[in-house]
């Protein structure tokens, strides 16, 4: 039943083509000598140009992955993701004032205070409707549509601040709010990595409760969670991963999205942990091959990542709209 | 397994600015099975939440033997007391075997491999429902009555001297209340399981239970065995309903029959 392996060779498949191709390919030789620590200008390309990038990549698209996975497990909407729902915006916005008043905090907890505040943001305005279910706090449908509204707020008042950068700030400011890997060294790699293994040591433990607030709040009560504790632990955790991805990659569209379902179905797998596993590494695959696609299709010109997600995303986003509204759920 | 009764002390329960129940004072007999009725809105299943600890009571309290169960750790409730609301979600694409392994979740750790124990014991609440062999079905792809004994055989799992049931056998046919009701029975009698369930046929409640908590529009009517309960008088108050009680041939309960 179970076909993680599937997704595991998909990812080794992406990462060797994202190692390999590029302005300048190197043949499988040349690939294997860098991967093994040798030298020469095609091993250095891997090392040093592709090596950093490529794990960039992946450690992004995993933290997108197990994101968007917590959220649309938690709110049973598969519409519900930190960028649908304006946290990654959210966290792009904070970092966007932060260079704009060029305040000294590391970016990382610049993103995860914009998410956070964001994420409250958004949940103090969702108000459940009158007899609703006390237990169940507002209803995703609810906290998505508010957080599509409080995202484009952010990313309008991020435009504004766009103007008022200057110079070389504002290129980078530019290409960053577009989702871009551009440029990442080592230092990045580990920053991410550090990040990203507190985060999931803090949500291995919580998946229990995952599990249990899949069958109702009620159920999930009577099984021995708090649920409402257990419903804010998840939630800081999944906006925590995306801000890491955020600050580093900026707020590319749409893999929290799309990884979820589609790793659900690749791994053939219905239980949260198996789901969880799927969605990071299908996320990892979805940002490496579109970061692939983005710099090596047009000679001499590099496309913003988020703009092959989005060709990809924003697709699937109005199908799934259309189903919702299909059901009656919007 | 020991009984520790479950009981209310000047309950009152309800939503925001609405107040449901007001002043409850009821007891649920430890080791018998109780039936709480009453007309639709009345406030049964605000009622069972309360008892659960879903429901905050707004003034009063409810106690499990000397423990007030809103300060109880919700852990150590989940071991004494499993609850079925009357519409819990099923999770996309499972199997019922997974669904009823879910019922062990109060007594493992949080990274505690499966025992033996667990497995027996999820075995025992499959066969108890008549559902030994669907553990690898996907939940989805059961009728109604399968799916309503799936989500009993989750909650014998939990292996808990409480159960309470809402309205476990609305949307089953005749048989299939029957032996959802015997299956409850039997764990009563057998396990000395204290159960409580909200139901909606007066002469099944009164057949199958040693206790009835009967509410009407304006809060609790009267408690008491079936005989003492289910009186014309009782009916005309809880449901505004004209009938005439007889004792059914079979069993000697109460058997109403409306005019
Ligand atoms: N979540 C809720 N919010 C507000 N009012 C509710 C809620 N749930 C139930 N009620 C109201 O409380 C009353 C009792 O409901 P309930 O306990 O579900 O009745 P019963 O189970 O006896 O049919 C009803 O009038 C119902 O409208
Ligand atoms: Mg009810």
């Amino acid at each position: 039943m179970n076909r993680q392996f599937l997704l595991i060779f998909l990812l080794l498949a992406a990462a060797s083509l994202s190692l390999a191709l590029g302005q300048v390919s190197v043949g499988p030789a040349a690939l294997w000598n860098g991967l093994t620590g040798g030298d020469g200008a095609g091993a250095l390309t891997v090392q040093i140009l592709r090596g950093p990038r490529v794990a960039t990549a992946l450690l992004v698209g995993a933290a997108f992955g197990l994101s968007g996975s917590i959220f649309q497990s938690l709110l049973r909407n598969p519409l519900a993701s930190p960028d649908v729902m304006g946290f990654s915006a959210g966290s792009g916005l904070a970092i966007l004032g932060a260079l704009t008043i060029n305040l000294a905090i590391p970016m990382p907890l610049i993103a995860s205070a914009g998410g956070l505040l964001t994420a409250i943001l958004v949940l103090a305005l969702a108000r459940p409707a009158r007899g609703h279910n006390p237990l169940e706090g507002a209803p995703a449908v609810t906290i998505v549509l508010v957080g599509i509204g409080i995202g484009f707020t952010a990313a309008a008042i991020s435009s504004f601040l766009m103007t008022r950068l200057t110079g070389p700030q504002a290129a980078e400011a530019q290409r960053w709010l577009a989702g871009s890997l551009a440029a990442r060294d080592w230092s990045h790699v580990l920053q991410l990595a550090l990040i990203g293994a507190v985060l999931v040591i803090v949500l291995l433990p919580q998946i229990r409760n995952l599990r249990l607030l899949e069958l109702g709040s009620e159920l999930a009560t009577g099984l021995g969670a708090n649920v409402k504790r257990a419903r804010l632990g998840l939630a800081a955790t999944a906006v925590l991963l995306a801000a890491a991805a955020v600050a580093i990659a900026g707020p590319i569209a749409f893999v929290a999205l799309m990884a979820p379902p589609l790793g659900a179905r690749i791994a053939r797998t219905a239980d949260v942990g198996g789901r969880l596993l799927a969605a990071a590494l299908t996320g990892a695959i979805i940002v490496m091959l579109a970061d692939l696609v983005a710099r090596a299709s047009l000679p001499g010109l590099q496309l913003p990542i988020g703009v092959m997600t989005g060709i990809l995303g924003a697709p699937y986003l109005l199908w799934l709209l259309s189903r919702e509204i299909e059901r009656g759920e919007l | 397994m020991s009984a520790i009764s479950l009981r209310t002390e000047s309950l009152c329960v309800g939503y925001r600015d609405r107040s449901v129940l007001e002043n409850l004072t009821i007891g649920l007999p430890a080791g018998q099975s109780t039936a709480i009725l009453g007309p639709n809105g009345c406030g049964k299943s605000t009622l069972l939440s309360a008892l659960a600890r879903l429901l905050a009571p707004s003034h009063g309290r409810v106690f499990l033997g000397d423990a007030d169960i809103h300060k109880t750790k919700t852990r150590l409730l989940s071991r004494q007391l499993a609850i079925l609301p009357q519409f819990p979600i099923a999770p996309e694409g499972i199997l019922v075997g997974e669904l009823v392994k879910r019922g062990r979740t109060p007594w493992r750790g949080l990274f505690s491999p499966w025992s033996a124990t667990d497995t027996e014991i999820c075995q025992k609440a499959l066969i108890a429902v008549g559902m030994e062999g669907f553990a690898e079905r996907p939940l989805s792809e059961l009728s109604g009555g399968q799916r309503q004994r799936a989500w009993l055989a989750l909650v014998l799992a939990q292996d808990t001297p409480l159960l309470l049931l809402d309205e476990p056998t609305s949307f089953l046919d005749l048989p299939h209340q029957i032996e959802v009701l015997r299956l409850l029975q039997n764990r009563n009698k057998n396990a000395g399981t204290t159960v409580v369930s909200v139901l909606h046929d007066l002469n099944l409640a009164g057949r199958f239970n040693d206790h009835i908590v009967l509410l009407g529009p304006d809060g609790l009517v009267t408690k008491g065995p079936p005989e003492t309960v289910i009186t014309p008088s009782n009916l005309k108050k809880a449901f505004d309903l004209d009938a005439r009680v007889i004792s059914d041939p079979v069993t000697n309960r109460p058997m109403v029959v409306p005019l």
